[in-house]
């Protein structure tokens, strides 16, 4: 029971991370009406920013703000060079756009810092134990940060009026524009908060895991899904259904095997659109 | 398209020229034996690919000094395999189509040599190798004999690790392998080996790369109680899986093998996750009169000691044993030919001898036995070698070898 206990609080832990990089992919979603491939990269790059501001000041913290806004601007680089251009485009456009932007930033990395895998110098704690299970203090650190920036969002999103704005796009971009809402502002606004957020995904998965140029892209399939299982384009499905992923990753591989991990969060995914082809949380009409 | 004249004799004077380029190419080759250096310059196996390629070119600048092999020099064309199958496919392609090399030598990770060996066999030209896989030994991939391995396999990685388990004393191992050929061959290598002594292992895992967290994982291994583990995986997942184990509170010893347990390790980690951990590798045939002269070699090439890349002790061996064996064969011998005089050259009951002028001159009395500076280097019939390991303890954030294992 205990063992179960941990395992939960563990996939928790790294559900938090996927939901984070699909709460990226589903804003991007939502207002752009792409699939953005470079979100692991995205991720990627926060993680070099993070590790570089580490170094350069000292702070874990200072490190992470540094890396967060590196993402945030090389999103808003993106969609100044390349999807803007592309917006009247079909989305498909976007999308092959956006796996060349993946494959650059990879490239580029790969260039400047080697291969060689790098790692957040933090310091490892022995858990502590409540009623019998052991619990990490740094899992509960990242599970703050990362439910910090979950609410940071969701504050911009809904009790501002650039939050208000980005919504009435993302509900229906004609008639926000016959309303008067300017455009540039939202979409400035949306690759921001997306790139920041795909930046603290990637920084809390490098300091759980490695940082390599490929760590990223590795996390890009469980952050579709997770994206896709909330209902593409809804912010706080996104976030739910990455917390279900992990959590079922951890919990039924035990008893299936550790081969199937990544198959599970795809069964779980066939499952739901099974019986609910929306998504948890997607709209009716979202469906296209 | 209407073509004048003119053009036609100009178009056909050229494919009669094309025509005889090949055959200029061939006259010129008499005398030239092309061989490819395909070493892991970036990458992964960044630490050891250019000392490996530095060392092919000075052991074919050696041979070409004691007036060739079976009468011919080497030329060597050099190539990054960047440690990835794609690349690596690229570049032997190009060795093989363009610079018609007859011998592809030095390829490093398990990955690249799976990927290449389908290439030289279809071209009929020998690969020889530093990977592990257990794979490389039969059929499909080795189905022609061309594919020598200068590398311990996997399978005697596992036995090592089970020879060091016992020495140590433990008693109820389990393993964790990286799910690819290499790291399970090592864990079920360590597995038949263990249980042949009567041992039992009690939890065995295999897991799959870049994932966010490996605590399943090692929750189902800690639950059997081991107390030891013994790995066959990489540097990337080990530090994962070093740092979940630690902040896990369980006390345990572990055997990884070398290229995952090295400095860099230990640089991730910190002295403190490391204290105690048993790394595992194959050594070159240290003391020899062959090591001395590649060693050297490596000093002159590299400024350091040839003791620091067991790999390119491996690329040295590669150039002196095919250059041997084209010497055996005799002039103008095909490829297949060289093939076959390998073993002649390498394994026991001729004279031993430990550089290429020593065995040439060697060759005109009879067999010789090429006591090479990476191993004794006798292939089996699988063309595998079976180097000494070493066990070496991590003590206070130093790599510090203990004892040497035979099998």
């Amino acid at each position: 029971m205990t063992s179960f206990v941990e395992l939960l609080l563990s996939g928790i832990t790294s559900g938090l991370i996927i939901g984070l990089a699909g709460l990226s992919v589903t804003l991007v979603f939502g207002i752009a009406r792409f699939s953005n491939a470079a979100t692991g990269d995205t991720m990627t790059l926060g993680a070099y920013g993070a590790l570089m501001g580490t170094s350069l000041t000292g702070s874990l913290l200072a490190g992470g703000l540094i890396g967060l806004v590196a993402g945030a601007l090389s999103a808003i680089l993106a969609y100044l060079l390349v999807f803007r251009p592309l917006q009247n485009r079909s989305p498909i456009s976007s999308l092959l756009a956006s796996i060349g932007v993946a494959f650059f930033i990879r490239a580029v990395l790969g260039l400047v810092f080697g291969h060689d895998q790098m790692v957040f110098q933090m310091d490892l704690v022995r858990p502590f134990r409540l009623l019998g299970v052991r619990i990490q203090p740094n899992d509960l650190k990242f599970a703050g940060v990362a439910i910090l920036t979950l609410a940071l969002v969701f504050v911009v999103l809904h009790l501002t009026p650039i939050g208000r704005r980005m919504r009435a796009v993302a509900d229906n971009p004609l008639l926000a524009r016959v309303s008067g809402i300017a455009p540039r502002a939202v979409m400035f606004t949306l690759w921001a908060i997306a790139g920041a957020v795909a930046a603290v995904a990637g920084i809390l998965l490098g300091m759980k895991t490695v940082v390599s140029p490929e760590s990223g892209w590795d996390m890009l399939l469980p952050a579709f899904a997770a994206a896709v299982l909330g209902g593409i384009g809804h912010p706080v499905g996104a976030v739910l259904a990455g917390v279900i992923i992990g959590v079922a990753q951890e919990l039924a591989t035990p008893f299936v095997g550790f081969t199937y991990k990544i198959a599970i969060s795809f069964l779980v995914l066939l499952l739901v659109l099974l019986v609910r082809p929306r998504g948890l949380f997607g709209k009716i009409e979202g469906v296209r | 398209m209407k073509l004048t004249r003119r053009q036609t004799l100009a178009s056909l004077g050229l494919a009669a020229g094309a025509g005889l380029l090949p055959r200029l190419a061939l006259s010129q080759d008499a005398g030239i034996f092309r061989i490819g250096a395909l070493n892991p310059v970036t990458g992964a196996g960044g630490p050891y690919g250019t000392g490996m390629q530095k060392m092919i070119l000075a052991a074919a600048e050696m041979v070409n000094a004691a007036g060739g092999a079976g009468g011919r020099k080497f030329e060597v064309f050099a190539e990054d395999t960047q440690t990835q199958p794609q690349a690596a496919v690229l570049a032997a392609k190009k060795l093989i189509d363009v610079n018609k090399v007859q011998a592809i030598l030095g390829t490093w990770s398990s990955g690249v040599s799976l990927a290449v060996i389908p290439l030289t066999n279809e071209a009929g030209i020998p690969l020889f190798h530093c990977s592990g896989a257990p794979a490389l030994s039969v059929a499909p991939a080795n189905g022609k004999k061309l594919g020598y391995r200068f590398q311990a396999t996997n399978d005697r990685f596992g036995r090592a690790f089970a020879e060091i388990a016992k020495k140590e004393g433990f008693k109820r191992p389990a393993t964790m392998a990286f799910n690819n050929a290499s790291g399970i061959g090592n864990t079920e290598g360590f597995t038949r080996a263990w249980t042949a002594m009567g041992g039992e292992v009690v939890a065995s895992v295999v897991y799959e790369p870049a994932q966010p967290s490996y605590r399943a994982e090692l929750q189902k291994i800690l639950d059997a109680k081991p107390d030891v583990i013994v790995t066959g995986s990489y540097l990337a997942d080990t530090t994962i899986i070093l740092r979940e184990w630690f902040q896990t509170g369980e006390e345990i010893k572990w055997i990884i093998p070398a290229w995952a347990a090295n400095s860099e390790l230990v640089k991730a980690l910190g002295p403190d996750v490391v204290e105690g951990i048993i790394s595992v590798d194959s050594i070159s045939n240290e003391g020899s009169p062959a090591f001395a002269a590649y060693d050297a070699a490596y000093q002159k090439a590299i400024g350091k000691s040839g003791l620091g890349n067991v790999y390119a002790a491996m690329a040295w061996d590669m150039v002196i044993v095919l250059a041997l064996a084209m010497e055996a064969a005799g002039p103008g011998a095909d490829v297949a030919a060289i093939n076959a005089k390998m073993r002649e050259v390498a394994n026991p009951d001729g004279t031993k001898v430990s550089n290429f002028a020593e065995g040439k001159a060697a060759l005109k009395n009879g067999k010789i036995n090429y006591e090479g500076a990476s191993s004794i280097l006798d292939f089996d019939e699988f063309g595998d070698v079976t180097p000494d390991f070493a066990a070496s303890f991590i003590r206070k954030g130093e790599i510090k070898r203990e004892y040497q294992v035979k099998l």
